[in-house]
C-alpha cells in the first residue's frame, strides 16, 4: 500500500499507528544494548576485543 | 513506502557500508593499530586479556556491525522521519544525511574529544571523555538539525546560494561549544608523525563509510522507487481467485 505523508508529523503519526509501544520500546533498547557494547562498554575482556577497531574507528575508549 | 520499507534499505545499504568499513578494519585499522602498539610502554596493567587473533576478527567484526547499525538507524528509520524535511532530491538527501551522520557521530565529538591511537595517554578519564563525546555529538545533530531548518526557511525568500550560506554559519557553533571542554592534554611514547598518520586514516575511514552508506542508499532508493512507479519487478503474489482481504 501506498501511505501519503508528507511531512515529519505525517510519518511519526503513520509509524506510531503501525507500531505498538512495546516493539518502539523493545527496538530502541535493543540498538541502545548493541551500540553501547560496541562503542562504550569498558568490561576487560569486550574491550580487548573491540580494541583496534575503537582505535580505528575514533572512538573514545581506555 | 512504510517504515519496514525504509529499515530493509537501511539493512541493505548498511551491510554494503558494513563490508567496506569491514575490510578497512581487516586491511589498515588492525595491522596500523597494532604497530602503534609496540610503541607502547604498557597498556592497562597486564596486557590484553584475550589473543590478538581474537582481537583481530571480533574488531572486524565490529566494522561490519556498525556500518549495519548506522544503516538501520540512520539510513534506515531517521531517513524515513526526516525525509519530508531533508532538503533537495532523493540523491542528494541520502548524502545530506549521511554527512549529518558523520558531523554527530565523529565530526563535532572529535573536535572536544580527538581519536587517541594506543600509546598516547590522556589527561582525562573515560567517563569525563565519553560524557563530552555524546555532549558534542547531540551539539552536531543539532546543528545539523538547525542547518536544515535555516535552509529550508531561507531559499524561498533569498534563493538558494545565501540559504546555503547562512546552513553553513550554523556549523561555526560546534567549535565554539568545543572551547568549553577541558584540556586534553596527551602524552606518551609514540611519535608525532604516526599519532597525525593515524588520526588522518581514522578521519578518512569514518568519512569513507559514511560516503558508502550514503551511496548505496541513494542507488537502492532509486532503484525501489523507480520500481514502485512502473511496477516492474514487483510480483503479486496473491491467488487471483481468492476474495481481496485485509493484508496480514
Amino acid at each position: 500500500m501506498t501511505a501519503t505523508t508528507d511531512t515529519t508529523r505525517d510519518r511519526i503519526d503513520d509509524a506510531l499507528v503501525r507500531l505498538t509501544p512495546a516493539q518502539v520500546t523493545i527496538a530502541v533498547l535493543t540498538i541502545a544494548a548493541l551500540g553501547f557494547v560496541l562503542l562504550f562498554a569498558q568490561e576487560p575482556m569486550v574491550h580487548d576485543s573491540l580494541h583496534t577497531f575503537r582505535h580505528a574507528a575514533g572512538i573514545t575508549c581506555h | 513506502m512504510t517504515l519496514t520499507d525504509h529499515l530493509v534499505r537501511g539493512l541493505k545499504a548498511g551491510a554494503v557500508a558494513g563490508g567496506a568499513y569491514g575490510l578497512f578494519v581487516a586491511l589498515i585499522g588492525n595491522p596500523l593499530i597494532r604497530y602503534a602498539e609496540t610503541f607502547e610502554h604498557s597498556h592497562s596493567g597486564g596486557g590484553p586479556v584475550v589473543p590478538r587473533a581474537v582481537t583481530a576478527l571480533i574488531s572486524t567484526a565490529g566494522g561490519v556491525f556498525l556500518g549495519i547499525l548506522f544503516g538501520v538507524v540512520v539510513i534506515g528509520a531517521l531517513y524515513y522521519f526526516l525525509e519530508p524535511a531533508i532538503p533537495g532530491t532523493d540523491g542528494t538527501k541520502s548524502y545530506l544525511l549521511g554527512a549529518a551522520g558523520f558531523v554527530t557521530v565523529s565530526g563535532a565529538p572529535w573536535l572536544a574529544i580527538p581519536p587517541q591511537p594506543p600509546g598516547v595517554e590522556q589527561a582525562l578519564g573515560v567517563e569525563t571523555r565519553i560524557l563530552w563525546y555524546l555532549l558534542m555529538a547531540t551539539v552536531g545533530a543539532f546543528a545539523c538539525g538547525l542547518s536544515g531548518y535555516v535552509y529550508t526557511r531561507l531559499r524561498p525568500r533569498y534563493g538558494q546560494a545565501p540559504a546555503g550560506l547562512g546552513a553553513g554559519l550554523v556549523f561555526l557553533s560546534i567549535p565554539v561549544v568545543a572551547t568549553i571542554a577541558p584540556a586534553n592534554p596527551v602524552s606518551g611514547s609514540l611519535p608525532a608523525e604516526l599519532a597525525f598518520v593515524i588520526q588522518a586514516v581514522t578521519g578518512l575511514g569514518q568519512v569513507g563509510l559514511w560516503f558508502v552508506l550514503a551511496s548505496a542508499h541513494a542507488w537502492l532508493l532509486r532503484r525501489d522507487r523507480d520500481e514502485e512507479r512502473t511496477g516492474y519487478g514487483r510480483v503479486d503474489h496473491r491467488d487471483p481467485t481468492e476474495p481481496l482481504g485485509v493484508d496480514p
